[in-house]
């Protein structure tokens, strides 16, 4: 049976109840062609008996519904099921399974978790924070996974007194900190004042990242596998010299780059 | 924001870049400094914030105060007889740099070194200078990694120290004649030494739990290799001496690169395999519980055929094969393919089921290498003793293809790359 949900926790806590005496469910939130024949459901939430899985779950694992809050926001197609197969496990083992590597569901979880964490450790790297006429920092960014709400802590933490905006232009949210505190908003196009001296200091940091480079050692190859084009987006030093400086936002194509 | 600093030209910048790129270690690590109002901490397991074409990861802004320098050593792009363009930064123009380039996100914090500018007092006076400005007036707390300057007067590198995460003084070269030859102003007394007493004086610094910081970061080094004859066996023992007895946090390896000609010196660059081998062997020595003794004579060099662990393995294949299912840690360690990662996940996994050949798989325990070294479940699926070396060199010219090169790496993006070694 295929199983449709929202991408809620307590939707995914509704289908596991839901699916669990099916041999063979398939849960997505997304789109999924039905192939004839193919039974089908879509999932309403039933916040009580949620809850009542999650009070279970947790009684087996008390840190579980962070796992699922970090699954559920991979860009991975199969996440859910993915969750599905984790939390059935827990379910059947009636423990903690993240450390039971040997049996699939738990191994498909930790790397789906582990994708996740990694892509949050390189975007405390990769965030380009644009300087704006209000003093305020506003980084556009397309993370695979949803995650531009938990970048903000870090950038929080060390950055107290500026208040910054984080935004996802794929899904259309931004993750905000006005100073004191932090929401999330939808946010579909960004009307952006840049600071007087905001390309200045790009053209700057272009400057350096070109002289810092030693061309006789070149590995593009190297290069690409640790900072991958498709976060080059928004990164100034990876745009093209000639785009010139009005052009700044513009995505460099990966094709016209030199092998 | 609270400071008011200027805008560095354009051309100053480029220099100061220029002489300040041969510098191998950029890492940020190591510090957990808090923000105290103002802008910026420290991120413990540091952080890479770009990479350039060559590879290498961009963590902190690595610049040079100055390169305008009354030194001469023989390898160096700033050498007094070099005819390159001179600059110098002001305390402000660094400062400045430090927190635009911070506050967007594109560095980590400073690096900061300088050539012998005047004297080598009156440069670690302004080293000085810059870091106490940063901190005090810029009120940045992000990472600050600060050259220690040969001869500077010890007062001078411990008031420095009370600023800075990390500082180096750089061993330069292998060995003291080759220091002699290559490095005539300097000598190993005048690296060695501050390196000591900065190690005494962060230790007195704990034991008093005096308020602020200490080198928070410790101290690391750096040594070209292939500009000198020395062989790796004698390297690693040096580097081996440091990180157990003088407490170094990091030894890199540089090679060498010509950027100036003399008949002293050689005219290629030394390969970037060399480096990467003493790189592995050096994480083994730092992580893995290997001696350098174990590793190689003193007057013997990596093998480029394998990699070190590989090499120690080969040599010792009484020891092998080890089942996975009881096999310490410290063994597991010890298994060419093997990484960190990958005996924690057979620690884990093992303790609910016997694991197998199938599970490993899955576990995505890399088995190329391990397998001729390990049984699981009793069963064995390695080759005998001749067929392994055969097929381990051949694993190897294909890595090699790829001419892994770690020099710089951050701690984080190295050990993804050379864990699994
Ligand atoms: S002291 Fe030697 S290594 Fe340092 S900048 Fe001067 S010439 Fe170069």
């Amino acid at each position: 049976m295929i199983y449709f949900y929202d991408g809620t926790k307590e939707a995914f806590l509704t289908a596991l109840a839901l699916s669990f005496h099916d041999g063979e469910p398939f849960l997505t939130s997304g789109n999924k062609q039905l192939v004839l024949g193919q039974e089908s459901v879509f999932v309403r939430t039933d916040v009580e008996r949620a809850k009542k899985i999650e009070a279970r779950l947790l009684s087996f694992d008390k840190d579980c519904m962070g796992d699922l809050d970090t699954i559920l926001r991979s860009g991975e197609p199969n996440k859910d099921n993915i969750a599905l197969a984790y939390f059935r496990l827990i379910a059947e083992k009636k423990r903690p399974v993240r450390m039971m590597l040997s049996e699939d569901a738990a191994l498909a979880a930790d790397e789906c978790m582990r994708r996740v964490g990694f892509e949050i450790h390189r975007f405390h790297g990769f965030v380009r924070f644009l300087a704006t006429a209000s003093g305020a920092l506003y980084a556009p960014v397309s993370p695979d996974n949803d995650i531009c709400d938990l970048l903000v802590p870090h950038f929080r933490a060390r950055m107290p007194k500026i208040p910054f905006v984080i935004h996802d232009v794929k899904r259309k949210k931004a993750a905000v900190y006005d100073g004191e505190n932090t929401f999330l908003a939808p946010l579909g196009e960004a009307e952006v004042v840049l600071a007087a001296d905001e390309m200045q200091w790009q053209n700057l940091w272009k400057k350096y990242y070109n002289s810092v480079n030693i061309p006789s050692r070149e590995r593009l190859k190297q290069m690409r596998g640790y900072m991958p084009v498709r976060y080059w987006k928004f990164m100034p030093e990876k745009q093209r010299p000639d785009d010139g400086e009005e052009d700044q936002g513009a995505p460099s194509p990966p094709s016209k780059r030199r092998k | 924001m609270c400071y008011n600093g200027g805008m560095i030209d354009e051309k100053t910048l480029t220099i100061l870049t220029e002489s300040a790129k041969y510098d191998v270690s950029c890492s940020s690590s190591g510090s957990g400094r808090k923000n105290e109002g103002g802008i910026g901490n420290g991120y413990a397991s540091g952080c890479c914030h770009s990479f350039t074409p060559d590879g290498r990861c961009i963590s902190l802004l690595k610049i040079l105060l100055s390169n305008d320098c009354i030194y001469n050593c023989k390898y160096c792009l700033n050498r007094r007889d070099n005819d390159i363009p001179r600059a110098t930064a002001t305390a402000d123009d660094i400062c400045g740099l430090v927190m635009d380039f911070y506050k967007r996100n594109y560095i980590e914090g400073l690096f900061l070194s300088s050539a012998v500018h005047i004297s080598p007092n009156f440069t670690m006076e302004q080293l000085y200078l810059v870091v106490k400005k940063l901190r005090t007036e810029y009120n940045f707390h992000g990472y600050i990694h600060v050259k220690g300057i040969p001869h500077a007067d010890m007062e001078i590198v411990n008031k420095t120290a009370l600023f800075a995460d990390r500082m180096s003084f750089n061993i330069e070269l292998p060995s003291e004649q080759s220091l002699k030859l290559l490095a005539p102003q300097k000598d190993r007394e005048s690296l060695l030494i501050p390196m000591s007493k900065l190690q005494r004086e962060k230790e007195i610094f704990k034991a008093e739990k005096k308020k602020g910081h200490f080198l928070p970061a410790g101290q690391t080094t750096q040594m070209i290799v292939g500009a000198s004859p020395e062989k790796d066996g004698m390297i690693l023992r040096l580097s081996e001496g440091l990180y157990r007895k003088k407490g170094l946090k990091r030894v890199y390896y540089s090679s060498y690169v010509p950027v100036v000609h003399d008949t002293l010196l050689p005219e290629v660059a030394g390969g970037a395999l060399r480096e990467h081998r003493l790189y592995q062997a050096d994480w083994l020595l730092r992580f893995y519980g290997f001696d350098a003794e174990e590793l190689l004579p003193a007057d013997g060099d990596l093998s480029p055929d394998y990699d070190p662990k590989c090499a120690w393995a080969l040599a010792h294949m009484d020891l092998f094969p080890v089942e996975v299912n009881r096999a310490p840690l410290e063994m597991l360690l010890r298994v060419p393919g093997i990484g960190a990662r990958g005996a924690q996940k057979i620690l884990n996994a093992r303790k609910y089921t016997k694991l197998t050949f199938e599970h490993l798989k899955k576990m995505r325990i890399v088995l190329k290498r391990a397998r001729h070294f390990i049984t699981a479940n009793g069963k064995f699926y390695g080759a005998n003793e001749t067929a392994v070396r055969g097929l381990l060199a051949a694993a190897e010219t294909q890595a090699n293809a790829e001419q892994l090169s770690l020099f710089s790496m951050n701690e984080t993006a190295l050990s993804a790359l050379t864990g699994e070694l």
